[in-house]
């Protein structure tokens, strides 16, 4: 009867099963690309960009970031290039304030297994030599982003700043 | 001396027969012709070591497709189970019923194949994720479980028992494909947790006797 009394006591100390079916809003998957911006004048201060609109060929949407110095982009999974138009001043009523530079990102994604309800995620790494091109508007408008530095080419998360930006 | 021997007559006569069951899974046979993503088959055995203890095992296939939102794979494979039934229930007569609790050991070996699988984008800027086929086959894949078993073995006529048990699994070791993971175990069901599992079978089987012992009920023997 002790025996019995330990098997019962085996069978149940198992611990409750969490839901794992439902993909949890905490778990990492498919990072975007953090970007932080600083001032040009002084390098170490942080910058907000005002109506920062992005665009990127094929997609009718824009993201607009405003009054923040931390901007997220996501990068095509199936591609190895993402190019995005950063409109600073966006819909400005004064035209000299637009100002549209072409960011192109080059990088390799892979594949990662997350969990059954995650599944799969896209992780990246931005390529050595040439991480990104910064290029001018068709219609010349000078460049608003000054320099750009990349801090993390392993693209893992959204916790930590891959990309930082100078204006 | 004669009416002592009577006496020792009218004593009610408890026997034990001996012998190996053998049965199968009815339960993973039913399921493989109304699901569509399965095919199973489980064997049952088990052989009476003394009045309580049994040794028992199962013997088993399986291939399952899981849908899940995310993916979609297949697992196809062998496993094995080895251990022993304690029974608890006390018998009357010429009852042969069986509860039991039982502990096995499992084996299984199998193969995963990733079907199919979208990658999880919280992003929708470019777009949903488009539906990836890999077509990925993961051989060579092993799992071995402890499982705690609580289960019933009732006679229905002569030597053909019907039963049925409940199974908790917890996972000892796990050989995982690379960059993918053992959702689905034959024989052992489900992962929860990554190491957890549960299972259920409905078996019907056949007792062979072999030999039988003679004794008298203990509490009349006591008298």
């Amino acid at each position: 009867m002790k025996k019995t009394l330990l098997l019962l006591l085996i069978a149940f100390s198992f611990p409750s099963c969490e839901k794992d079916d439902i993909c949890d809003e905490k778990t990492s998957t498919t990072p975007r690309l953090i970007i932080d911006f600083y001032n040009v004048s002084i390098p170490t201060d942080k910058k907000n960009v005002t109506k920062l609109a992005v665009f990127s060929e094929g997609v009718i949407d824009s993201i607009t970031f405003d009054g923040v110095s931390t901007i997220q982009l996501p990068l095509k999974i199936n591609e190895n290039t993402t190019k995005f138009r950063l409109v600073l001043n966006n819909g400005n009523t004064n035209p000299l304030l637009v100002n549209e530079d072409i960011l192109e990102f080059k990088y390799d994604a892979k594949t990662v297994y997350v969990s059954r309800a995650c599944g799969f995620k896209s992780i990246f790494t931005l390529d050595n030599t040439n991480p990104y091109n910064l290029t001018d508007n068709p219609i010349p408008d000078l460049l608003w982003i000054q320099s750009i530095e990349v801090l993390q080419p392993n693209i893992l998360d959204e916790n930590e700043t891959h990309l930082k930006i100078l204006f | 001396m004669q009416s002592q021997e009577k006496k020792t007559d009218s004593i009610p006569i408890k026997t034990n027969r001996y012998g190996l069951r053998l049965g199968v899974d009815l339960f993973k046979l039913s399921r493989s012709f109304y699901e569509k993503d399965y095919k199973g088959l489980e064997l049952v055995g088990d052989y009476r070591l003394s009045k309580k203890y049994y040794l028992a095992g199962e013997l088993g296939n399986e291939n399952k497709t899981v849908d899940d939102t995310q993916l979609n794979f297949t697992t196809k494979g062998t496993y094995f189970k080895v251990g022993f039934n304690y029974n608890l229930y006390e018998n009357w007569l010429d009852m042969e019923n069986i509860v039991y609790i039982g502990m096995r050991y499992g084996v299984s070996s199998f193969s995963q194949t990733l079907n199919s699988y979208q990658i999880y984008n919280r992003d929708h800027f470019f777009g949903d994720s488009p539906l990836v086929y890999p077509n990925e086959k993961f051989n060579g894949l092993t799992a071995q479980w402890f499982e705690v078993a609580l289960g019933v073995n009732a006679k229905v006529i002569n030597n053909v028992y019907v039963g049925f048990s409940f199974r908790f699994n917890k996972l000892v070791t796990n050989k995982k494909p690379d960059n993918f993971d053992n959702l689905y175990i034959p024989g052992f069901n489900r992962t929860y947790d990554g190491s957890f599992g549960v299972g259920f079978n409905y078996t019907i089987s056949y007792f062979i006797p072999f030999y039988k012992t003679k004794n008298a009920l203990p509490a009349i023997k006591k008298k």
